[in-house]
């Protein structure tokens, strides 16, 4: 009896070691880390170069990066509490997946345009439950400092803002929303927004 | 030249300072550590606090803002279109290295002013390297055989460190993003680069100036294009990105230091 309960408490510790880092304490960078390799494999492989593959292959991208970045968390922070919590949840619904588009256009974008295609981690900083993985991305020999800010939901680290050498996606894009807020409200800003997509959109289909 | 520098400097200069001297924001209080700013609880939800950019000449920035634009796409893309095909890629860069190379004394003397002792000796060493190793600074093989890399500096970012305010944005013609601050920076640092006193005519200056600005355009052809595609206003996306841009490299003490990012 003794003994089985020993087994019993050993086999616990075992799996203990095996299970608990996995779960809890994966810092944000080895959370970030596979997501961002599995893109850059993604923008490596041959099979999906060029433009007339790009529709897959962003849809590929984007079913990785959905994994990992928190968009809702983004659209939130992007328009600000107020208007945040003014509008229905269909509206917020709706904001979401503009934001996800337009982001997707804007970071994916780049990440394509960049030649060279590996990522260099500098650095990890923590504070409560908010993190920031620095990385450097080459494009020309130069080295480009990306920097992503994630917040933990869950034990999970979700990217929320991406900071590009000192300038933070999510607060250019709110100083900018709150002008046309101001001026047109929030369907005037969706209203753009589903503009600037369709912009895009008609680029990628060039 | 420069004697009319001079007296355009002093004329700015009472511009800039008659109707701001002791007001607030010419040497306004530090701005807060990103440590501060994070333990405070009321960043959590930044975006109702944030602080907006004093642009009290916003319709005369903006007016400028689409002058610079149209000047873009009428003169610099095109004259861009033509001076890379001239020249290759290869010679763009060695240009580029070649400016940069002149710039040295302004790095220098902002560096030691900001007490970057290490900082400054690393511009030095790039310098004797590239003008040596690199011929003429053509080159830069500090970077690529040494990996030296330097923490660019200059008066606008000295005046931030010791703690001198931004003032009030400013857009300015063909040089754009800009404020008060970075402007008297920006004049005095022509002070400390080397072509005006090689040369005594304002053609041959503006004919470097505008070379300088046009090979950067070269080697990134995509920057300003890529601003007005992603934005839904250009105009703010400049702004907020110059402010944050600037405020992180003043923050940044040495180029060993990791940028400090507020998150």
């Amino acid at each position: 009896m003794r003994r089985s309960f020993c087994a019993f408490l050993i086999s616990m510790v075992v799996l203990g070691i095996f299970i608990y880092p996995s779960y809890v304490l994966a810092g944000p960078t080895d959370q970030v880390k596979p997501a961002l390799d599995n893109i850059l494999e993604v923008l490596s492989d041959t099979g999906l170069k060029g433009d007339h593959h790009k529709t897959e292959r962003r849809a590929k991208i984007m079913s990785i990066i959905k994994t990992r970045f928190d968009f809702r968390e983004m659209s939130r922070r992007v328009l600000g509490k107020t208007t945040w919590q003014e509008i229905s949840d269909g509206d917020r619904e709706h904001f979401t997946s503009l934001m996800t588009k337009l982001l997707e256009n804007v970071y994916i974008g780049k990440l394509e345009s960049y030649s060279g295609q590996q990522i260099d981690y500098t650095g990890e900083k923590i504070k409560k439950n908010k993190a920031l993985v620095s990385t450097t991305i080459e494009n020309n020999g130069e080295k480009i400092p990306l920097h992503y800010i994630l917040i933990n939901t869950k034990s999970n680290w979700m990217v929320y803002d991406i900071n590009i050498d000192g300038v933070s996606l999510i607060k250019n894009y709110r100083q900018q929303f709150k002008s046309v807020l101001k001026r047109d409200k929030f369907p005037g800003l969706v209203k753009e927004l589903e503009r600037m997509n369709q912009e895009l959109a008609g680029e990628v289909k060039k | 030249m420069v004697n009319t520098k001079r007296i355009l400097t002093l004329l700015l200069l009472l511009v800039f300072l008659t109707p701001i001297l002791g007001d607030d924001f010419v040497y306004g209080a530090p701005e807060p550590t990103i440590d501060e700013m994070l333990d405070d609880e009321l960043m959590e939800d930044e975006a109702e606090i944030e602080e907006e950019i004093y642009d009290p000449l916003e319709p005369m920035n903006r007016f400028f803002f689409e002058v610079n634009d149209t000047l873009y796409y009428w003169v610099i893309k095109p004259a861009n279109r033509v001076y890379s095909f001239l020249l290759p890629v290869e010679i763009r860069d060695c240009l580029g290295n070649f400016f940069d190379n002149l710039t040295m004394p302004v790095k220098l003397l902002n560096n030691l002013l900001q007490g970057d002792f290490e900082d400054a000796g690393i511009v030095l060493s790039r310098f004797f390297i590239n003008s040596t190793l690199g011929i003429y600074g053509f080159g830069d093989p500090a970077t690529s055989e040494f990996n030296l890399v330097e923490r660019p500096a200059d008066f606008g970012q000295t005046l931030g460190r010791f703690g001198v305010g931004e003032g009030f944005y400013l857009y300015w013609p063909i040089i754009g993003p800009s404020n008060a601050r970075d402007t008297i920076g920006y004049l005095v640092d022509t002070y400390t680069h080397p072509v005006p006193y090689m040369s005594d005519q304002f053609a041959e200056e503006l004919l470097y100036y505008s070379t300088d600005r046009l090979n950067d355009v070269s080697l990134n052809p995509e920057a300003y294009d890529d601003v007005k595609k992603y934005s839904l206003d250009p105009y703010i996306a400049i702004r907020q990105g110059y402010y944050d841009y600037r405020r992180t490299k003043i923050q940044q003490q040495s180029s060993k230091d990791s940028a400090p990012i507020d998150f």
